[in-house]
């Protein structure tokens, strides 16, 4: 019952990349995520793991500019979005029309849309693919997968008066104790992410576990595991045989999503490559279409220096010469993408299992 | 009943480093100046009404994730010495009753420092009345036994207003312990 600090000191930290050039925007990553941990009411309007596509206005609406960081981290108030004009309430939908027949239409030409009389003016997604820029141009976008960074010093157990937020030691996934947790909400304002939820129904803080049932047997989390477009590395930081340090260690390719934060995330994204803008004549300039500009205010400076090397790995490659890197970014062997030992056998090697 | 001026908890004292940065300057004033008291023993227990002003009253969050509700609470030291303002301290503890505008049954509340509030369903002696009417929150504690207050004959007062975010650490408290005897 008393009010002692959890602490922020690990032994061990479970992090994730994802490889920005492979995500297609399927979307398997948030429906295998939602599927297994948020149907209820009460979350129903959340996406611990959402996609969204940049630039663009992000889930929940304009997220960089609510959070409780400023750009040169420190604390700044930030706010609990609404549900209706910035995360978007989840929408009913007129099943029973559409697959019973119910309701009296028979018309085959009955198709799938929200009930309701008033159309819905927003949702997670919503500017799904709309980018920037003209055809044939300069138009791009690009898709940004987020989840909870799980952060080294993360904002919302800062924010707890309660001390119900909390890093596990042996992996340091940050969790909530609901039992707890009091509903305050100052994790949901403080986070400049914004991947901490309130779950309606029960009053209390939700955010992404990390799948850490799933993780405590070797498994990788449902988002990871479930990814077709195999963009996503699971591992601990520290091991060198493991995708995670070599990403972002040895390559030094893999970088958080906006460190100025100073939160240290653990969760990493090797940044996005881009086409070539094209000349009146349709001619490529040479120069990119996502603006240089734009991937640092969300990458920090580091990202030019990253985008450098991926592009000359890259270009290694396409000569038929040998790249480490890309041949883990290409992840011809799935099971690789993943190193996960079973807790509570540190010993064994958690490829031994995988066929 | 007796007008008590409230203060605002201080912003500095909460726990973990957001609250106290992101709230700077918001204990300058309270958001509920003043509540008005009336405590009666009843048989071995109390009869505690409180009013206060409260112009938007939030009675539900409903399914939405930026209202906070109505609340107030009265507390009393559960040992002798224990703060009122700090919500007591490891070794001298503090208890109350907590009401909430969305929720019919009383909360009990035994808090060991700030931060550290735990709540419980209320002994079954223990119900609350309420209404909001003109601008004016009126909860009746009925309490068919007190001993901690009985025995420290002090009261302290919390009132968190919805429409301003008031929540946790962030309310209007009264100026120190009030003194139940007369």
């Amino acid at each position: 019952m008393t009010s002692k600090r959890p602490s922020t000191e690990v032994d061990r930290q479970i992090a994730m990349v994802l490889d920005l050039n492979k995500c297609l925007n399927c979307q398997t990553c948030t429906v295998s995520c939602k599927k297994l941990w948020n149907q209820d009411e009460g979350t129903d309007y959340t996406y611990w793991n959402n996609v969204e596509t940049l630039p663009g206005t992000g889930y929940p609406k304009h997220w960089p500019e609510i959070g409780g960081r400023d750009d040169k981290g420190g604390v700044k108030q930030g706010k609990v979005p609404n549900v209706d004009s910035e995360y978007g309430r989840a929408w009913n939908f007129n099943h029973d029309t559409v697959y019973q027949g119910k309701g009296g239409k028979k018309s085959l030409k009955v198709w799938l849309r929200p009930n309701g009389k008033q159309r819905p003016k927003w949702g997670a997604n919503w500017d799904e693919d709309h980018g920037e820029g003209s055809y044939p141009e300069d138009n791009h976008y690009f898709y940004l997968p987020r989840l909870c960074n799980h952060c080294t010093h993360p904002a919302c157990l800062d924010a707890c008066p309660r001390g119900s937020i909390y890093k596990r030691p042996e992996d340091g996934i940050v969790l909530v104790d609901q039992d707890r947790c009091h509903g305050y909400r100052f994790c949901v304002e403080a986070c400049p992410y914004k991947k901490v939820y309130y779950d309606t129904q029960r009053q209390v803080a939700a955010k992404c576990i990390f799948c850490f049932p799933r993780v405590e047997e070797g498994e990788a989390p449902a988002c990871a595991r479930q990814c077709p477009g195999r963009l996503r590395f699971v591992g601990f930081v520290d091991d060198k045989e493991g995708p995670i340090w070599k990403l972002v260690h040895k390559w030094k390719v893999a970088i958080p999503l906006h460190p100025e934060y100073g939160l240290s995330p653990n969760v990493f994204y090797v940044p996005p490559m881009s086409p070539p803008k094209l000349d009146a004549q349709g001619r490529p300039t040479g120069e990119p279409r996502i603006s240089p500009a734009y991937l640092e205010s969300l990458f920090g400076k580091d990202v030019h220096r990253v985008l450098a090397i991926v592009e000359a790995e890259r270009a290694k490659k396409k000569q038929g010469k040998p790249s480490e890197l890309m041949d883990l970014l290409i992840a011809y062997d799935w099971n690789e993408n993943f190193r996960i030992p079973q807790q509570g056998s540190a010993e064994k090697d958690p490829l031994d299992d995988r066929a | 009943m007796t007008v008590h001026k409230l203060i605002a908890a201080p912003v500095a004292l909460q726990p973990g480093g957001y609250v106290k940065v992101a709230y700077e300057g918001r204990d300058k004033a309270p958001t509920t100046p003043s509540a008005s008291l009336d405590l009666k023993p009843v048989g071995k227990g109390y009869r505690i009404g409180l009013q206060w002003e409260c112009p938007n009253p939030i009675k539900a969050t409903g399914s939405n994730t930026d209202i906070w509700v109505d609340a107030c609470a009265v507390l009393t030291p559960a040992a002798a010495g224990a703060q009122w303002i700090t919500m007591g301290s490891e070794t001298l503890p503090v208890e109350g009753a907590l009401w909430r505008a969305d929720r019919e049954d009383l909360h009990a509340i035994l808090a060991q420092g700030l931060g550290s509030v735990h709540r419980q369903p209320a002994p079954e002696g223990w119900k609350a009345s309420s209404s909001w009417d003109n601008g004016v929150w009126s909860v009746t504690f009925e309490l068919d036994a007190w001993s901690a207050l009985t025995a420290h004959k002090q009261i302290a007062l919390a009132v968190w207003r919805g429409d301003v975010q008031d929540r946790g650490g962030l309310k209007s408290v009264s100026e120190g312990w009030i003194s139940t005897e007369p």
